[in-house]
């Protein structure tokens, strides 16, 4: 009880940091700063569906899995593909980016991670690590290297908010994962087989004992991660073009996301990335920008060494 | 206690044998390697030995952290490219200074920016230690990118001065190899008296667990910064030599590609076997020569072969799964399992000579 209560305490640290810097930035730089914080939510949403992503299939497997920020980056890239180059009409697009991902992370947990049952944590970081080179020089073969654009949605005019503007494209993005939150969130504390997962990560023989399918709900984290991912990648590539190059820094900050709020944690992952998001842009601003991403990670490891569970992870009972 | 000694000594023994037999095949190889012409061989052993050399010194450290003390690291080529921007700097700032001298302070500040960076970072463990080390690798490469004052920005450094120690002049790859291999044998000779110590058996037992090392008195977190800083060290004289190797740096040679390739070079060696980083950087610096060379050694495969570059990470990437998957402990292992198989064949053979001897008498 007294960790719950702890978290709450940090949860509620964070948003009022959080608060506290968006309000300087408005007070200080008015509807500038109102452009920044826009922005921020905006990518801070997409690193929270990719940080939730990463919680999936930790939460239910405890592997990490480095690849997790290509499958956004094959998302995009697939999307334009499929919309522009073959002419598809944009939600068929989607759904066959998408699928096309989805089979290829559900192929790739039965071809390799299902065979590695009892592997070490290095071992599998490094088997997804070699994953993710793969798909990145195969989509460099595939599409080349220069960045592509994919059209909006929902038209390209941007709205004017308090002399703020924002592109239609980010209320795809804030929707978008306002639902996906909500449904992994039900999915894994109202529904049998989440919660059936969440057991089979707890404790594995527990789970199969009382008739849980620790090989079935490690495929099924991985299916739920590449769908995830993937639509991530298709609703940012309007606003941030999509390239073979991008999924490296989506993942590393994804996963950053994912670390902050607390590996494992759904509601967790949303925090983490819309504080990273909001962060990240608050420095870029504040900052030379080239430094965005120093800062940004050098945030995550001072988080890391005082609170080495995130900002809403639970301790881990250590096993001897 | 004086069992465990005996059997490190023997074991040092037989590394020691090794180290020999290995050095003089290392120390020979540019006498002969320059014999072949190049029209068949298509590729300059000397140059991609050199290079290898320096890769070798961040790798074998690397070994010792993720292969005995069981830490990863995915941002050792931090530690590279600060050994090489250490001695950059200061040896085209100031003309006057002994390049040698480069080489010693590019991994001392490797070292003690891995001291650093270790002592709070190695709290953590597994994904979150990876994150952390891959987050300072990042940070590593945008300061190199950043500081333009001083690292020259994305243009990176002109003009490095070729090593000299005393007079030597190390101008040419060909002084240049010893001298770099003379380097890495010391840094193995250094690795083969760690493993085989009080030191590697504390290792090896931290690897195994944590918790059970530390009740048996031993003082993990020491340890682990030990080796971190010693590998920080090692990658951080590589990367100086790299710099005098190539006279020109950039913060492209540095990215996080080139931590994977360390550990892609350790993991496809052998983790935990002495003579894994060096069996992984020698395979995978010639590999892709090797590959380029196919079409011209063997007829009818196919041309298209020699832009290797195209499609060098889809290989990687592949490897990196496939020992994984297969050969978890990396060709060094495969070697070893190899020599015993023909040494206890060779020996049923002897046996069988001496017993028909025997017979005939």
């Amino acid at each position: 009880m007294k960790a719950d209560e702890k978290r709450n305490r940090v949860l509620w640290c964070s948003i009022a940091v959080v608060a506290l810097v968006i309000a300087l930035a408005l007070s200080l730089k008015g509807s500038k700063g109102l452009q920044w914080v826009i922005s921020g939510l905006t990518v801070g949403s997409i690193y929270a569906l990719v940080a939730m992503g990463f919680s999936i299939i930790y939460a239910s497997t405890r592997v990490i899995n480095f690849a997790q920020g290509e499958f956004s980056m094959l998302g995009g890239m697939l999307m334009y593909t499929f919309s522009s180059q073959v002419g598809l009409p944009a939600w068929l697009s989607f759904i066959l980016a998408v699928t096309v991902v989805t089979a290829l992370g559900a192929g790739f947990e039965r071809a390799v991670i299902h065979r590695m049952e009892g592997a070490s944590v290095v071992a599998l970081i490094i088997v997804t690590i070699g994953f993710s080179i793969f798909i990145r020089a195969v989509a460099k073969w595939i599409w080349g290297t220069d960045p592509v654009k994919i059209a909006a949605f929902l038209g390209e005019e941007p709205l004017r908010f308090l002399g703020a503007s924002i592109v239609p494209q980010s209320f795809w993005v804030f929707g978008f994962t306002a639902v996906a939150v909500i449904l992994v969130f039900l999915f894994f504390n109202r529904t049998l087989p989440g919660k059936g997962m969440r057991a089979a990560a707890g404790n594995p023989d527990a789970a199969s004992l009382v008739g849980v399918s620790t090989s079935t709900s490690s495929l099924l984290a991985w299916t739920m991660a590449a769908a995830l991912g993937a639509a991530a990648g298709i609703i940012i590539a309007p606003i941030n073009f999509a390239a073979y190059s991008f999924g490296v820094m989506l993942g590393l900050k994804g996963f950053a996301a994912a670390i902050l709020g607390g590996l494992g944690s759904a509601p967790g992952a949303v925090v983490g990335g819309l504080i990273l998001g909001v962060l990240e842009i608050m420095t870029a601003g504040a900052f030379p920008s080239g430094y965005k991403d120093a800062v940004a990670f050098l945030i995550i490891i001072l988080v890391l060494l005082v609170r080495p569970q995130g900002l809403l992870g639970k301790p881990e009972g250590e096993k001897v | 206690m004086e069992k465990l000694e005996k059997i490190d000594a023997t074991e040092k023994g037989r590394n020691y044998r090794i180290l020999l037999i290995l050095s003089v095949f290392i120390f020979t190889v540019p006498f002969w390697a320059g014999l072949i012409p190049g029209s068949i061989l298509h590729m300059d052993i000397v140059n991609l030995m050199v290079l290898a050399g320096t890769y070798a010194c961040a790798v074998i450290g690397l070994n010792l952290l993720v292969g005995y003390a069981g830490q990863i690291s995915l941002g050792h080529a931090a530690f590279f490219g600060i050994g090489a921007y250490t001695t950059a700097i200061l040896c085209t700032r100031m003309a006057w200074f002994p390049t040698w001298l480069g080489v010693i302070l590019g991994g001392l500040v490797a070292g003690i920016i891995g001291w650093l960076v270790g002592v709070p970072v190695l709290r953590l463990k597994g994904h979150y230690l990876a994150m952390a080390t891959l987050g300072l690798g990042e940070i590593a490469f945008i300061l190199f990118t950043q500081l333009k004052g001083l690292t020259g920005g994305t243009l990176g450094i002109l003009n490095i001065p070729s090593l000299s120690i005393f007079g030597l002049e190390f101008d040419t790859e060909f002084k240049l190899y010893f001298l770099i291999w003379a380097v890495v044998m010391l840094m193995m000779l250094l690795s083969i008296n760690i493993i085989c110590s009080r030191v590697g058996r504390a290792l090896r037992a931290l690897h195994s667990s944590d918790d059970a090392a530390e009740a048996m008195g031993i003082n993990t977190a020491r340890y682990k910064t030990m080796i971190f800083v010693l590998s920080a060290v090692f990658a951080g004289i590589g990367g100086a030599l790299f710099a005098h190797f190539l006279n020109y740096i950039d913060p492209a040679s540095f990215t996080f590609f080139l931590s994977i390739l360390f550990i892609t070079m350790v993991v496809i060696g052998g983790m935990g076997n002495i003579w894994g980083g060096l069996v992984g950087v020698i395979f995978l610096i010639f590999l892709p020569e090797v590959i380029q060379g196919l079409p011209h050694w063997i007829p009818l495969v196919p041309e298209s072969l020699t832009n290797f570059g195209n499609y060098e990470l889809v290989v990687y990437g592949l490897l990196l799964i496939l020992f994984m998957m297969y050969m978890p402990k990396g060709i060094a292992f495969g070697l070893s399992r190899g020599t015993s198989y023909a040494k206890t064949k060779f020996g049923h053979l002897r046996d069988r000579i001496s017993a028909r001897k025997y017979e005939g008498h």
